[in-house]
Order: C-alpha cells, then sequence, then structure tokens
C-alpha cells in the first residue's frame, strides 16, 4: 500500500470566489478521502435582514451571489409577496422569467470558460467569456449593472422593457445560439474533452438523491429536478422549461447538461419576448407583512435556491434563512473525489460551479507520518493536472476551435 | 390539491392528535405545528420512512422566546414541500440529528450548534461550521437576545451594557 498523504487546499483560492478548506488524503495519485470545509465567509446577512425593513433586505438578498443575484433576489420577493396576498402583475413576471434565464446564460457561459481553463483549454475560456459579454451587455442595459440588476421590487419589476431593448436582446440571442451549436457539437465530438471528463467525479443517480444535489449536477446523474417544472413561479407556468437531464454521472454530463440548458433558457427567452404581456409593472405591497412563514425556492444557474421567511407583523421579517444551491451540492463532493486522481480534483470542483469569493489560493502538501510539508497554489495545482493529462496523451490545449464568423 | 390532501389525511389517520395541527398553504406547500421532541421523532420517523418523504431540504432554526424551534423542510415524490417543526428549551435544548436518515443535514446541523446553541445529540464529528475559530463560547448570534452591536470583532467579545440598577421601589426592604 503507498504511503497516505493529506492535503489541506484552501481555504483561500483566488481565483474562485468563495473561500473552502479541501482536506484531501491521497494513495499514491488517488484520492482516498476529502473532508470538504467551508464559512469562511459567513457573512450574517440573516442576521442582518432581521433589524431592516423587508425593502432594505432586498438590497441584501440580491448580493447574496454575484451571480444568481436575480434568482435570489426573486425567491425573496415572492416570499413577501406571497406573505402579503399579493399577486404581481404578468408583465412583471415575464420580465422577471427573462431576466432569470438571461443570468442563466451568463452564468453556464461563464462556467464553461471556467471549466476548459481548469483542463487546460484555454481557447474555449476566451470565446465562452467573450460570448458571456455580450450578455452581460444586455443585463446591463435592462438592469443597470453587469451584476445585481436591481430590476426586482417587491411587488414587481422596477424597469420596463422597451421595443428597442428586446431587438437587442434578440439580436444577441442568435448570436449565443450560433456560438452554442458550437460549443455542443464541441462537447459531443471532441474525444479529447471526452477522454478527460468522462467517468471524472461520479456521483450516481442514488447518490445525488441521497446527498441531495440540485441543478445540473443532479440532472447530470438523471435526476430530472427543476423548480421550474416541479414548483413553477413567476411565469413558468405558462413559459414551461424543458428539464434536460443527462445519465453519465460524471463532469462530461455536467458539462453536456449546462450547454443543452443554454439553448432551452434562448427558446425560453424568445418565448417571453414573443407573449409579453401588456400591463402594470408593479402592484401595491403593504408596508406592514402579516404574520405568517413561507418556503421560496427558484432554480438558479445552479440548483435550486429556497428562502425561508417568517413574518410578524411588522416592517421586518423575523427570521430569513436563504440556502443556495452550492450549499446543497457541497454535501456531495467528497464523495465525488474519492477514487479519482489529484489531477481531477480542479476540474471536479469546478463542475459543480460552486460559489467562492476570491482571495487567494493556497495548497499545503503534508506527509503525516514524515512531516514532510509542500506549499503549491492553485495554479501550481491546475499545472499539475494539465500536464499529468498530457503524460496520458489527453492534452486540452491542443484542441482547435474552428474558425467562426463573429455577429456583432 | 389531492395530494396534499393525501399526505393530510395519512398523518392525520396515523396521528389522530395532530388533526388541525397540519395545515396545506397552497399547492406544493404544507406546514405543522411545532412539536416537543419525543412526538417529533415519531412524526418524523413515519413520514421519512413510510409517508414518502425521501428528499431532505434543510433545516430552519428560529428563536420562539424560551424556545428554540427547528423547522425541517422535506419533500416527496409529488414534490410536495413539508414544513415539520419540533421546539426544545432555550436552557437545554437538545434535539436528535436525522443525518443517519439524511446525510445533507450535516452542515445544516452544525450551523444550529453555532448560531443557536443546540445541542445536537448523534451529530457525525467535524469541523464547526459557519463561526470563525475564537468565537466566544455561549455566544449564539441567531438567537433574538444577541445583539450583533455589542460584539467586539478585533477582541471577539461579546460586551453587552450592565443591567439596569433595579428601581429604588423595586429594592428589598432593608430589615
Amino acid at each position: 500500500m503507498s504511503k497516505r498523504i493529506t492535503i489541506p487546499i484552501g481555504p483561500q483560492h483566488p481565483s474562485l470566489k468563495e473561500p473552502g478548506c479541501f482536506t484531501i488524503t491521497l494513495e499514491g495519485e488517488k484520492v482516498v478521502n476529502a473532508v470538504v470545509g467551508v464559512g469562511y465567509n459567513h457573512r450574517g446577512l440573516e442576521k442582518a435582514c432581521e433589524s431592516r425593513t423587508y425593502i432594505q433586505d432586498l438590497y441584501i438578498i440580491e448580493r447574496v451571489c454575484g451571480i444568481c443575484s436575480h434568482t435570489h433576489s426573486t425567491a425573496f420577493c415572492q416570499a413577501v409577496e406571497e406573505l402579503a396576498g399579493v399577486a404581481i402583475p404578468r408583465r412583471a413576471a415575464y420580465i422577471r422569467v427573462i431576466m432569470a434565464e438571461l443570468e442563466r446564460l451568463h452564468s453556464h457561459l461563464l462556467w464553461l470558460g471556467i471549466a476548459g481553463h481548469e483542463i487546460g483549454f484555454d481557447t474555449l475560456l476566451m470565446y465562452s467569456w467573450r460570448d458571456r459579454e455580450r450578455v452581460l451587455d444586455i443585463l446591463a442595459m435592462l438592469g443597470g449593472n453587469r451584476v445585481n440588476y436591481g430590476i426586482n421590487t417587491l411587488g414587481g419589476v422596477r424597469r420596463d422593457l422597451t421595443p428597442e431593448m428586446m431587438a437587442e436582446i434578440r439580436k444577441v440571442l442568435d448570436f449565443i445560439e450560433e456560438e452554442n451549436k458550437y460549443y455542443i457539437e464541441l462537447a459531443l465530438s471532441e474525444t479529447t474533452l471526452a477522454a478527460r471528463l468522462a467517468g471524472v467525479g461520479r456521483l450516481s443517480h442514488d447518490d445525488a438523491l441521497k446527498y441531495g444535489a440540485v441543478g445540473p449536477v443532479a440532472r447530470a446523474s438523471n435526476v430530472p429536478d427543476d423548480i421550474r417544472a416541479i414548483d413553477p413561479y413567476i411565469a413558468y407556468d405558462e413559459i414551461l422549461v424543458h428539464p434536460v437531464t443527462d445519465d453519465h454521472c460524471d463532469v462530461f454530463g455536467r458539462a453536456v447538461v449546462r450547454v443543452l440548458e443554454i439553448m432551452d433558457s434562448i427558446r425560453m427567452i424568445r418565448e417571453a419576448l414573443d407573449n409579453l404581456p401588456d400591463g402594470e409593472l408593479t402592484a401595491k405591497m403593504p408596508r406592514k407583512i402579516p404574520e405568517g412563514e413561507v418556503f421560496s425556492r427558484t432554480e438558479a444557474p445552479r440548483g435550486e435556491d429556497t428562502h425561508y421567511i417568517r413574518s410578524n407583523g411588522t416592517e421586518k421579517p423575523d427570521r430569513v434563512r436563504v440556502r443556495a444551491a452550492s450549499e446543497a451540492n457541497w454535501h456531495g463532493m467528497a464523495h465525488m473525489l474519492e477514487g479519482d486522481y489529484l489531477a481531477d480534483v480542479p476540474i471536479i470542483i469546478a463542475a459543480i460551479d460552486p460559489c467562492y469569493s476570491c482571495t487567494d489560493r493556497a495548497i499545503r502538501l503534508v506527509n503525516p507520518e514524515g512531516g514532510e510539508e509542500q506549499l503549491l497554489d492553485w495554479n501550481q495545482l491546475r499545472r499539475y493536472s494539465i500536464d499529468f493529462y498530457k503524460k496520458q496523451g489527453f492534452d486540452a490545449t491542443k484542441i482547435k476551435i474552428a474558425e467562426r464568423k463573429i455577429m456583432l | 390539491m389531492a395530494a396534499e390532501e393525501r399526505v393530510l389525511n395519512g398523518i392525520i389517520e396515523r396521528f389522530p392528535v395532530l388533526e388541525g395541527r397540519v395545515r396545506i398553504q397552497r399547492r406544493q406547500r404544507m406546514t405543522m405545528e411545532p412539536l416537543p421532541r419525543r412526538d417529533f421523532e415519531k412524526v418524523f420517523a413515519y413520514l421519512t420512512e413510510e409517508g414518502g418523504f425521501h428528499t431532505f431540504h434543510l433545516v430552519i432554526g428560529v428563536d420562539d422566546g424560551d424556545d428554540l424551534g427547528f423547522v425541517y423542510v422535506i419533500s416527496n415524490d409529488d414534490k410536495i414541500a413539508l414544513l415539520v417543526k419540533q421546539k426544545a428549551p432555550k436552557a437545554d435544548p437538545r434535539i436528535k440529528s436525522v443525518c443517519s436518515i439524511f446525510p445533507n443535514a450535516l452542515w445544516h446541523e452544525r450551523e444550529l450548534v453555532d448560531l443557536f446553541g443546540a445541542i445536537v445529540e448523534e451529530l457525525p464529528p467535524g469541523p464547526s461550521y459557519p463561526l470563525p475559530d475564537g468565537w466566544p463560547e455561549g455566544n449564539y448570534p441567531l438567537r433574538k437576545e444577541w445583539k450583533v452591536e455589542y460584539f467586539d470583532k478585533e477582541t471577539m467579545t461579546y460586551n453587552p451594557p450592565p443591567a439596569p440598577e433595579p428601581a429604588a421601589s423595586e429594592q428589598p426592604v432593608a430589615e
């Protein structure tokens, strides 16, 4: 039996967006045990919400996550609206859907680039992030910001769509659709990608259920749950999602699900634009929210977001509890890592699309028996990972991207 | 809402004492009044073993004055989210871990320990979550009596103002 070495990774990671610590025990090159540690970025926002009014809380909630800001504010708003017994105008519900799907587009394109980067396929990073910029431009046009768009308010939305904006959205959707067709072809036909991602970070259907996986991670293990379909909210009762599932149960499946979901989001945005109802943007909301409790959920790009709000009849909530999708997906992470190579660690972690905040990255290699210690940073681990697979004959840096016409 | 009615009837049939204490909020949402620990464990076992509630979403701590409340959100194959609750006195907030049934309850239960001061029996060992190392003992930030303005994050100490002197009329009469 090879000597076992324990490697703490993190908690500081400059390229990821939230600090987390992975203590990984190796036997040779294989991960035999993994412990995930989180909590380094707990901001106490739930306590902060209790001492502020509902409308003030909305600004805090929108900042739970920089990528999924709209889905969090939607979950919060619809919870408060349900407590108040207020139905928002249909036009507002459709605009919330359009923003939510645009958010999914930019999040999945972001992920695609990160996944490419982690395996050394930086050309894909450049292309997908270039495409993502077009989506961010649209989000900035609609909300005024690239992130934290501030579209949602209690009772509806703050900004309307003009015909010019809608035309611009359609133009960008055409562009993203063409680009994404190519990414799908690449994901499904490029043998280096398949060899690099297939069978890595396995999470069986039963384990996905056991560990409570959500979103693309669950759907790539053939769990068809998508909150937009199983518990329709805002306008998802009229704009129907076609949940994408895959039965690879690995990182490859998670990639396939996300690129196919991009196509479904494009379809849904077009459908919402085609059928955007006329009418008001907001319904009148009471300042004081009647006593009660609501469990609200939305389908973020990363999976199910849940918000629990307990009201006490005042202007301030008695309790706000937020559980983001990443929190649900961490539970199965140790299981996904165990049995794979150290070289697979970066892409397995990236494949759940974890939500982090950036500070630093450090890896400490410790041999508990010999007391030897080695310091690596995340880039060195990534480099190790790429070189490891080059030696096996899988070099993602050599993948050629076809020349494509750029639609401006 | 036939599916919700079926769940409701199943619970009442098994636990007649819960009649009127389980409620359908709307489609796919049901809630239950808080139960003492022993009753909760029986109801929770029924729901997860026989009632088809195989998905655990999270457990939420709440401060109910003299009690702590624990709201477990579970769902079944019909995607009905049911809020099952138990309560325990703040003086001895002892509950049993549900990690043996739902491994994904681990961090949520650790959070109850850190933020509410719950004593979760049979909680698997591991690092605390989410408060940092060196957090002062006995400080549970999500309890209502804990005020953020009295916490000094530089020294990691909690410094509430001294309790006011009792009014003269409340002073014990000298013998």
